[in-house]
């Protein structure tokens, strides 16, 4: 059962990598990025093939199984990336909305009736 | 006061024009916000509108509000009127705003009572809305999400929103709530033609989760 779940995180972490390649191809993020991405992929395998290397962050953390730890650890990940990109859409979505109202603002056209109001 | 309406308008080419002939018997000068409308709604407004603005993609009412009133304000108007674009207000009722304004009201805000045809349901969440509203920020607003409303340039200034959607009016009365501009409510008719457009209840559960969002932030 850990054998599988460990070739299923191995396959997907292996994936992830090729998207960062990928993604770095098609000149989306830049090399630093794709770096940072396979870096933190790989160390994902590692893990997953060695998981023993945890033992002394479990012991403490006081967490009894390796599982665990990891399961903590992803979900610690997830809601800091999820809550980086919400704060980064928020930033982009304020941008858009200055720029879109700004531009309706400069180019408003005016009909001849108004001018003599 | 040099006072100018303004006009929200998104998909409205069927009603926009319309209301536009009515707003023109006013005599005061309109400006129409096309909030990003893939259907003819420019072409028809253009015809009309004394000013007509357009966001080149939808961003919602609010935002819509907001581009209106920053125009009118910079072009020398004292104060706004907000007019919704569909026909539900009557013409009629634009003197009350025009009047209160006059006699120094810095905020107006319109008020449907229940025996112009609002519907029941509609009815029962707006005035649920109002009470906890006036629970948390101790302003009672009898009509929060009627959009026939008029404000002068000083209070838009303080009390400037970030809802870009039909959170909106909740909003600027939560944002009321904290000045202390002088404001009255005056009674509207409504003509309900649309059940699809305007506020759903996904819209009335998002604007309830921000009520206490803002409860927290402003």
């Amino acid at each position: 059962m850990i054998i599988g779940l460990q070739v299923t995180a191995i396959l997907f972490a292996l994936l992830m990598i090729y998207f960062a390649v990928l993604h770095f191809r098609r000149r989306e993020i830049t090399s630093m990025e794709m770096a940072s991405w396979t870096i933190i992929w790989i160390a994902t395998i590692l893990i997953t093939v060695f998981p023993e290397v945890l033992r002394t962050y479990a012991q403490t953390f006081a967490v009894s199984r390796l599982f665990d730890l990891m399961v903590v650890g992803g979900f610690i990940l997830v809601i800091f990336m999820v809550t980086t990109a919400y704060m980064k859409i928020k930033r982009l979505e304020k941008k858009v909305e200055d720029f879109i109202r700004k531009e309706a603002i400069t180019n408003v056209s005016t009909s001849k009736q108004s001018k003599n109001k | 006061m040099k006072i100018a309406i303004i006009i929200p308008a998104y998909n409205e080419e069927d009603r926009i024009g319309e209301t536009l002939k009515g707003l023109l018997k006013i005599g005061l000068p309109m400006v129409v916000v096309d909030d990003g409308s893939k259907d003819r709604t420019s072409l028809v407004a253009q015809k009309h509108a004394d000013y007509f603005l357009k966001h080149r993609i939808n961003m919602g009412k609010g935002s819509a509000m907001k581009t209106g009133a920053e125009f009118a304000f910079k072009n020398g108007f004292e104060a706004v009127i907000y007019f919704d674009a569909d026909g539900q207000h009557s013409t009629e009722d634009l003197s009350k705003f025009i009047d209160k304004l006059n006699d120094g009201y810095e905020i107006i805000l319109g008020t449907r009572t229940y025996s112009y045809d609002v519907p029941l349901v509609r009815y029962i969440g707006n005035k649920f809305a109002s009470l906890l509203v006036s629970l948390l920020f101790g302003l009672y607003v009898s009509d929060l999400i009627c959009g026939f409303r008029a404000l002068t340039k000083n209070a838009y200034k303080q009390i400037i929103w970030e809802s870009k959607g039909y959170g909106v009016e909740t909003e600027m009365a939560v944002r009321i709530s904290k000045t202390k501009l002088k404001m009255c409510e005056v009674p509207v008719k409504t003509i309900y033609l649309d059940s699809v457009k305007g506020v759903t209840l996904l819209d009335a559960f998002n604007i309830l989760f921000q009520v206490f969002k803002w409860r927290i932030e402003i």
